[in-house]
């Protein structure tokens, strides 16, 4: 066990450093990664900013709560930036062209392969943005103690689910092929969780809290830490966690089966 | 090494006629068509063998190898590699084996290879000493060492492909599977590649199966060959059993003075193969008409050189091809 | 002609082809953005107004729902360039064959971009149909004359986007990846163009610079003629139609360096 984690963890090491070289030989493409997230990531904030200009509350949240949560948001964003996000789009790649045969011949876990193999290193610089962010939005919330601490597990948190996921919904690539359409219900899902789930009615916030829990991503972690009497919708978070790790086992075991490889 | 008994595999893929009409009409009410890859296949490989699987495009070698390493599953039959079933993939498995397609690149493309090999030393948690240990010998065997720190994509297909293969023995697999590993490459390159596994294989007893096009590949390597024709197996034997399916056949060939006409029936039998301007035509033989046959085509045409040869495999290939009821 | 016009034809019936092979694909982005409409939008919009009855920048619930679901529409025509497909081209040589063909490069993609957005011309239809009929009478049905106009400036904005997405797709002469460059241009033009929040709501000095921009005309301008709103109607096409010439000449432009290039190293 302990052999494993210190095989993986020296892959890991390894995968980093090639992404790391890979990434400097392109440089303009870096840059313009770094300031594509930054672009989404200020018009997002100040989108939200021009509509409180016109109005004081949206449910129960003022303007500080909402771009709290946003910040948040981007936080979530920029994990999954750097370190899965560019596996998403090379996985059907790699099934359509037949390179994923590689993948199944090696002695590693090949979900393990799939999704972590190449990371941005680019987007890792814009931690200097959304970290900054949240620290100054949770001042104007006034975050106690205990939710400082809070705050960085709760962010992995919801980095951690919103992967589960979408790695979940990748299995189907096994059966499409085509990846667009999985790649397509990816983002419109980050779009629905971009807002708080009170936003929606109830049915669907039902669903989407309790059937593809895409609304705990971000609102688990925030309701939590602004008032930690909330904390029903975090232990759902972890549990769905857990679920989804053992689905994502069984999908792509049958996945795996019924994967045809490209002919020749 | 490798038992295979009564193996299949079938796919399942959807046609469309041509242009927005088509393209309509599948949308709605697809027609789905099952392609049998493999059919009823038997197979048993020795350690320390080397087979050759022929057989032309689309015959289902690919497939087979894909089944050997447990990338695909098989519809049907048992398969045993290893003293397991491949695709449940155990690690131990996966370990043993290695995988090399010429038409497929495992190095990463904007690196040099040795940051992959770094990348597979850890994959197959191969130590330190052995790992460099292997890595001089090698590079050396394949005269790479240089090689080995330049970006994958400015090196050429030649020099890529030895990358390749050094990458696939990296962890001393117990057997490799070859699929097409010289195509694309030019004559040289293909006999550094030949050269390198023949000697390979000498000093490590690995088992090898490999597919190629190139029948220099196959007559260089190969002990055994496995004829594939449309999925199912119709040869299994020598390299030496091979070559004299069509019976003692020998490969003659003519050049002529003038022009000959090449519809002339009395060349029909011999599977003539003529060059453009009709002045050179190569025939089959059978050894024991040789004699007489050589003497009439002497006496009867315009010949001003000939020579013989036993048939070429590449010509036992091209002939069971073209009329696979001579097996 | 006849010959040129086959030429087209068939690139299109190529372009519809690959458009439909994967099914689930097609359905999946073709209801997509009625979904996110009604789920995200609508909610997000009811919510606002439920603590804050009445006119927000002018518009009530009613026409707030109406504005999105014509941004919506207008996003179905405008948004429908390829520049993926064209940096690809460059990156695996696949020029050289239209440097040979009697059929140049614009030429294919341009086709493409009319199969494409024919195809979503019928997917605005169904939206608006399915749209009318989920949300019952709540919506006003559009005049003929605006709306027509609208559906013009938002087919003008389609030509605008088709040269700058074949602008974008030839920096790959320069550039290993482009695609980063386009989703900024997105981005951007998502926040520009009202798409999010119309305009009305933005700070007054950056409206009126906006107006100069072609951004407003591709989300904000057709929204408005389709809700029947003709102010500013000429300054849109003026405005956008300088701008869809200025990026076709411009996109000319950079292909003929780009070109210089490529065949100066000789590929």
């Amino acid at each position: 066990m302990i052999k494993r984690i210190k095989q993986y963890g020296s892959i890991y090491g390894a995968f980093v450093s090639t992404s790391f070289s890979e990434a400097m030989s392109f440089r303009a493409h870096f840059v313009l990664l770094i300031v594509m997230d930054l672009v989404f990531y200020g018009t997002h904030l100040w989108s939200i900013d021009i509509l409180y200009d016109h109005i004081h509350l949206i449910g129960t949240w003022r303007r500080e709560h909402l771009l709290f949560f946003a910040s948040v948001m981007l936080a979530i964003n920029q994990l999954t930036m750097t370190l899965v996000s560019e596996n998403y789009w090379q996985f059907p790649l790699m099934i359509r062209t037949g390179n994923f045969d590689f993948h199944l011949v090696k002695p590693v876990s090949s979900i393990f392969l799939t999704f972590f193999r190449t990371i941005r290193p680019g987007s890792m610089f814009n931690m200097a943005f959304t970290a900054p962010a949240v620290v100054y939005f949770g001042l104007q919330v006034d975050l106690g103690f205990w939710a400082w601490i809070a705050l960085p597990f709760g962010i992995v948190l919801g980095f951690l689910l919103q992967n589960s996921l979408e790695m979940l919904f990748s299995c189907a690539m096994f059966w499409m092929i085509d990846g667009t359409g999985v790649n397509f219900i990816r983002i419109e899902f980050q779009q629905l969780a971009r807002w708080p789930d009170f936003v929606y009615p109830s049915m669907l916030r039902g669903a989407l809290t309790y059937l593809v829990p895409v609304l705990l991503i971000g609102s688990a972690p925030v309701r939590f830490l602004l008032a930690p009497s909330d904390f029903w919708p975090i232990l759902g978070l972890v549990v769905f966690l857990l679920f989804f790790w053992a689905l994502l086992g069984f999908f792509w075991r049958m996945g795996l089966l019924a994967y045809e490889s490209a002919s020749s | 090494m490798i038992h295979a008994q009564g193996l299949s595999k079938r796919f399942k893929s959807h046609q469309k006629a041509p242009g927005f009409k088509g393209a309509i009409q599948s949308f709605f009410d697809r027609q789905f068509e099952t392609k049998t890859a493999i059919e009823n296949f038997d197979l048993e490989v020795a350690p320390g063998e080397i087979i050759g699987l022929l057989g032309p495009n689309g015959a289902g070698k690919t497939t087979l190898m894909k089944m050997f390493t447990g990338i695909i599953v098989p519809s049907e039959g048992s398969l045993n590699v290893l003293g397991t079933v491949p695709h449940k993939r155990s690690r131990d498995f996966r370990k043993q084996i290695a995988l090399v397609m010429g038409q497929k690149s495992q190095l990463w493309w904007d690196l040099p290879a040795l940051d992959s090999f770094l990348l597979l030393q850890k994959y197959y948690e191969i130590d330190k000493k052995t790992f460099e240990h292997r890595l001089n010998e090698l590079s050396e065997l394949l005269n790479v060492t240089k090689l080995l720190r330049v970006h994958v994509r400015k090196l050429s297909l030649g020099e890529r492909m030895k990358l390749e293969l050094m990458s696939s023995l990296l962890h001393d697999p117990k057997i490799i599977f070859l699929d097409e590993p010289t195509i694309g490459l030019d004559l040289v390159a293909q006999k550094n590649i030949r050269d390198f596994l023949l000697n390979y294989h000498g000093e490590t007893g690995v088992t090898l199966i490999l597919t190629s096009h190139y029948m220099a590949d196959i007559q260089a390597l190969a002990k055994r060959v496995v004829l594939v024709l449309e999925g199912q197996k119709r040869f299994d034997d020598s390299l030496e059993a091979f070559a004299g399916i069509l019976g003692g056949a020998k490969m003659v060939a003519f050049r002529f003075g003038s022009v000959v006409k090449r519809q002339d029936p009395f060349f029909e039998p011999f599977s003539p193969l003529w060059n453009a301007e009709g002045t050179r035509v190569e025939l089959n033989i059978p050894e024991d008409r040789l004699r007489e046959l050589g003497q009439q085509i002497l006496r009867d045409y315009p010949v001003v050189d000939f020579h013989t040869e036993n048939l070429p495999i590449e010509r036992v290939m091209a002939q069971l091809l073209e009329r696979p009821e001579l097996l | 002609m006849k010959v040129y016009l086959a030429k087209w034809g068939a690139t299109m019936a190529v372009t519809w082809s690959n458009l439909l092979v994967y099914r689930v694909n097609f359905i999946l982005q073709s209801i997509a953005p009625l979904f996110v409409f009604l789920l995200v939008k609508l909610s997000l919009w009811y919510r606002i107004y439920e603590g804050q009855p009445g006119l927000i920048g002018g518009y009530s619930f009613g026409q707030m729902a109406a504005y999105h679901l014509w941004v919506m529409i207008t996003g179905l025509l405008v948004f429908n360039g390829n520049s993926q497909r064209i940096s690809e081209d460059i990156r695996l040589g696949r020029i050289t064959s239209y440097l040979i063909y009697p059929f140049s490069l614009w030429e294919f993609h341009g086709a493409g971009f009319l199969a494409r957005t024919l195809l979503q011309t019928g997917i605005a239809i169904f939206t608006i149909f399915a749209a009318l009929a989920l949300l019952g009478g709540r919506l006003e049905s559009p005049s003929f004359g605006p709306f027509v106009l609208g559906l013009l400036l938002a087919i003008l904005g389609g030509v605008f986007w088709f040269w700058i997405n074949y602008w974008v797709g030839l920096v790959a002469f320069w550039l290993e990846e482009t695609w980063t460059l386009m989703v900024m241009l997105q981005i951007v033009t998502y926040f520009l163009s009202g798409a999010i929040i119309p305009l009305e709501l933005y700070p007054e000095w950056l409206r009126t610079i906006l107006l100069y921009s072609p951004f407003p005309y591709i989300a904000y301008g057709p929204a408005q003629l389709m809700m029947g709103n003709l102010e500013g109607v000429g300054r849109a096409f003026l405005v956008l139609g300088f701008w869809a010439l200025v990026a076709s000449w411009f996109a000319q432009w950079v292909w003929r360096r780009g070109l210089r290039l490529y065949t100066a190293a000789g590929i």
